[in-house]
C-alpha cells in the first residue's frame, strides 16, 4: 500500500495459464459430459417422472444458464472500453476469454433446431403449432394469432441466427484485437476497440431484449412486458460478474497474476456485480411486477399469478431472499467484497440464485382455465398442490453440463492468451489502482 | 501567529507572536506526495496520536501510510437506512390502512381509504416510498454525519496563520503535529520532523 509498484512480474510464469488449471479443463469436461448426458438419459428414459416438456425447459434453461455468463462477460468487456476505464484492465481478458465463448455457443442451440426438425417444438414454444394451440385454447390462440407476423418459426430462426452471429463477431473482435495488442502494443488498437464499444452497446441492448423475447417470454405468448429484456440483462450481469470473479479468485490461487491483480479489483468486480445482479435485478423486477399487479389487467396478471400457485409461491419468495434480501446485506459492506474467499462465496451463491430466477422465468405455466373461476381463492385452491419439480435432478445435471462446457471453453482460450493484456497503455494504472 | 524556526517569512503578514500565545503544533512542509508518504508512515510509526496530512489533491494509499482507523460512518448510514425504511412503511400503514388513534405532537386518527380496489395494507404500494426513504435517510445521514465526524464546517484554523501553509491548496504537501499529542515536546518533536526531510518545519501558534 502506499508505494506505487515500480516493478510488475509480466513474466510467462505469471501471466500465462499455470498447468494445474488445466486439471480444472478436465474436470469441467467431465462434469459437461457427465452432465449433458446424464440429463439426456432422464429424458429420453422419463426416470424421476421427467416428460418431454419438463427436460426441453430443463434445457432451455441450462442453455441460457450457460449464455447468460457469457453475454455478462461481453457486457463487462464492452463497457471498459465505452468508459475508457483504467482500473479493469488487470481484469478484462478472464471476461474476453469468457465472452469468446459466444463464438461456439451455438451450437448448445442445436438441439432446439432438431426438436423443430421433428415438429415438435410446440413441446416449449406453445405458438410454433397454431392449430394444436387452436385446439387447446381458442381465447389465448385468438391473442397470439395477431402476433404471428413477429411470431412465426421463420423469423424466429432468422433472428436466432442474427443474434448468434452478432455475439460471436463481438466477442471475437474484443479477444483478438486485445491479444493482437499483446504482440505490438499498438495504441491505435486500444482506440479502436473503443470507437467499436458504442455500436456495440447498442447491438447488444437489442440482441439480449428480442433473445429474451424470444426465447423467454413467448413461452407464454399471450403474456407481454416491455420490461423483460432490461430483467434478462440483469440476469446475464449477476452470472457475469459471477464468473469472472470466480475466474480471476481461482487463477490468482493458482499462483498467476501475483502483483498485477489486487483486493481494489475484487472490491470493484464485487461492487458491479452487487450493482447490477443484486439492486438492479431488484428494482427491474419489482418495477415489473408493481406495474402489472396494480393495473391489475387480465392479460398481464396471469403471468405472475403462475407464480404464486402451489409450490410456485414459496420458490418465488425464496427467490426474492435468495438473489437480493440476503446477498444485498451479505455484501453491503466494501470488507466483504475485499476478500477473495467472501466474494468467491457470493459469487457462487449469486450463479446458484441465477439460475432459480431463470427457474422461475421459464418452468411455471399459466393455468389455461383462469377465466373459469369466480374467485381468486377458488382458482388458487385448484392448484395448491402445483408441483416446482425443482428438486429433478436433470435441472441440475443439465446446467452443470452446460456450466461445464462454458467451463472449459474458458479455460481452453485461456491457455492460448496471456491472462493479462500484457501491452495495454492503462495496465500500469490498472495494477496502481486503488479504491480509497 | 507563526513563528518560523527556519527560513524567514517572505510577506509581513507574520506579525511578531504576542507575549504568552501557545503552541499550536508543528508544521513540515514536504515537495512531493511521496516524500509526504514516507514522511507519514514514520510519524505514525513514531506512536503520534494528533497529527494530520494536508494535501492539494487526494493521495491514494495516505490512509495507510497515517494509520488512520475504519471509519464507523457506514455502519450509522446502514442504521440510518433501515430507519428510513420503517419509517416510510409506518407512514403510509398508519395514514392508509389503520384507523388507530394516536398521540404525535397532537392527536391524531388514521384514516383508511380504498385506492384502486386494492387491500389497505397493500404492501407492493408501500415499497417505492420505503425505497426513496431509505435512500434519503441514509444521503442526509451520511452527508451530516461525514460533517460531524470531520468537525466541519471550521471556520477557523490555527494553520491558516502560516505562510506557508497556504500552498496546501496548490502544490505543497505538510504534515502537521498538535502540540496536544501526548508526544509531542517542541524541541524533540521539531528535530523529529526534520529528520524526515522535509523543505522546511516551523511552529505554529494558537
Amino acid at each position: 500500500m502506499g508505494h506505487a509498484t515500480t516493478h510488475t512480474d509480466l513474466s510467462s510464469q505469471n501471466i500465462q495459464l499455470p498447468a494445474i488449471a488445466l486439471n480444472l479443463r478436465k474436470l469441467a469436461i467431465g462434469v459437461a459430459v457427465v452432465g449433458l448426458g446424464g440429463g439426456a438419459a432422464i429424458g429420453y428414459t422419463g426416470a424421476f417422472g421427467t416428460d418431454a416438456h419438463h427436460f426441453w425447459r430443463a434445457y432451455l434453461i441450462a442453455f441460457l444458464f450457460g449464455l447468460t455468463m457469457c453475454l455478462g462477460g461481453l457486457f463487462f468487456v464492452f463497457v471498459q472500453h465505452l468508459t475508457r476505464a483504467g482500473w479493469s484492465v488487470a481484469v478484462r481478458r478472464p471476461a474476453e476469454a469468457l465472452a469468446a465463448n459466444l463464438r461456439w455457443i451455438w451450437v448448445l442451440f442445436l438441439p432446439f433446431a432438431a426438436l423443430w426438425m421433428m415438429g415438435k417444438a410446440n413441446i416449449v414454444w406453445i405458438w410454433a403449432d397454431m392449430e394444436t394451440l387452436k385446439a387447446n385454447n381458442e381465447a389465448e390462440f385468438l391473442i397470439v394469432e395477431a402476433k404471428t407476423a413477429f411470431l412465426n418459426p421463420t423469423f424466429f430462426w432468422i433472428r436466432a441466427c442474427v443474434y448468434f452471429v452478432v455475439w460471436a463477431a463481438l466477442s471475437h473482435f474484443f479477444l483478438t484485437n486485445s491479444v493482437r495488442q499483446d504482440e505490438s502494443g499498438d495504441r491505435a488498437i486500444s482506440s479502436r476497440m473503443q470507437k467499436f464499444s458504442a455500436p456495440t452497446a447498442i447491438l447488444f441492448g437489442l440482441t439480449i431484449t428480442f433473445a429474451a423475447f424470444d426465447w423467454i417470454m413467448s413461452l407464454s405468448p399471450a403474456w407481454f412486458s416491455t420490461m423483460f429484456g432490461v430483467y434478462f440483462f440483469c440476469g446475464c450481469a449477476t452470472a457475469g460478474f459471477a464468473m469472472m470473479i470466480l475466474i480471476t479468485v481461482r487463477l490468482t490461487q493458482v499462483g498467476a497474476l501475483k502483483g498485477i491483480v489486487s483486493r481494489e479489483h475484487f472490491q470493484d468486480m464485487g461492487k458491479l456485480m452487487w450493482a447490477f445482479g443484486i439492486v438492479f435485478w431488484a428494482y427491474i423486477g419489482f418495477s415489473q411486477y408493481m406495474l402489472i399487479w396494480y393495473a391489475n389487467l387480465p392479460e398481464e396478471t396471469g403471468w405472475f399469478l403462475a407464480r404464486q400457485i402451489g409450490g410456485w409461491g414459496f420458490f418465488s419468495f425464496a427467490l426474492l431472499f435468495g438473489h437480493f434480501v440476503l446477498p444485498f446485506v451479505g455484501l453491503l459492506s466494501k470488507w466483504m467484497k475485499r476478500a477473495p474467499l467472501i466474494l468467491s462465496i457470493g459469487a457462487v451463491w449469486m450463479l446458484c440464485f441465477h439460475y432459480v430466477d431463470l427457474y422461475w422465468l421459464i418452468m411455471p405455466e399459466i393455468p389455461s382455465d383462469l377465466d373459469t373461476f369466480a374467485k381468486y381463492a377458488d382458482m388458487s385452491a385448484k392448484y395448491a398442490d402445483t408441483q416446482t419439480h425443482f428438486g429433478n435432478p436433470v435441472n441440475f445435471l443439465l446446467a452443470l453440463g452446460v456450466a461445464g462446457t462454458v467451463i472449459a471453453g474458458t479455460i481452453s482460450t485461456l491457455s492460448r492468451v496471456a491472462l493479462v493484456p500484457k501491452q495495454d497503455p492503462r495496465l500500469a494504472e490498472s495494477i496502481r489502482f486503488e479504491n480509497m | 501567529m507563526a513563528t518560523i524556526v527556519t527560513n524567514p517569512p517572505e510577506t509581513k503578514l507574520n506579525q511578531p507572536a504576542p507575549a504568552g500565545a501557545r503552541l499550536f503544533g508543528m508544521l513540515a512542509e514536504f515537495e512531493t506526495p511521496g516524500d509526504l508518504m514516507a514522511a507519514a508512515e514514520k510519524v505514525r510509526d513514531a506512536g503520534y496520536k494528533r497529527w494530520d496530512c494536508h494535501t492539494p489533491f487526494a493521495v491514494h494509499g495516505l490512509d495507510g501510510a497515517m494509520g488512520i482507523q475504519r471509519t464507523w460512518l457506514p455502519i450509522f448510514v446502514f442504521f440510518a437506512g433501515a430507519t428510513g425504511t420503517i419509517a416510510a412503511f409506518i407512514l403510509q400503514a398508519f395514514t392508509n390502512s389503520w384507523s388507530l388513534t394516536t398521540w404525535a405532537g397532537v392527536w391524531v386518527t388514521g384514516y383508511p381509504f380504498l385506492i384502486s380496489g386494492k387491500p389497505a395494507m397493500s404492501l407492493p404500494a408501500f415499497i417505492p416510498v420505503m425505497f426513496e426513504l431509505t435512500i434519503l435517510f441514509s444521503a442526509l445521514a451520511c452527508v451530516k454525519l461525514m460533517f460531524l465526524f470531520n468537525g466541519l464546517p471550521q471556520l477557523y484554523h490555527p494553520l491558516f496563520k502560516s505562510n506557508r501553509f497556504r500552498r496546501a491548496t496548490n502544490d505543497r504537501f505538510f504534515i502537521s503535529i498538535e502540540a496536544r499529542d501526548p508526544k509531542f515536546l517542541p524541541k524533540k518533536t521539531e528535530e523529529f520532523l526534520r529528520s524526515l526531510d522535509p523543505i522546511a518545519v516551523e511552529a505554529v501558534e494558537e
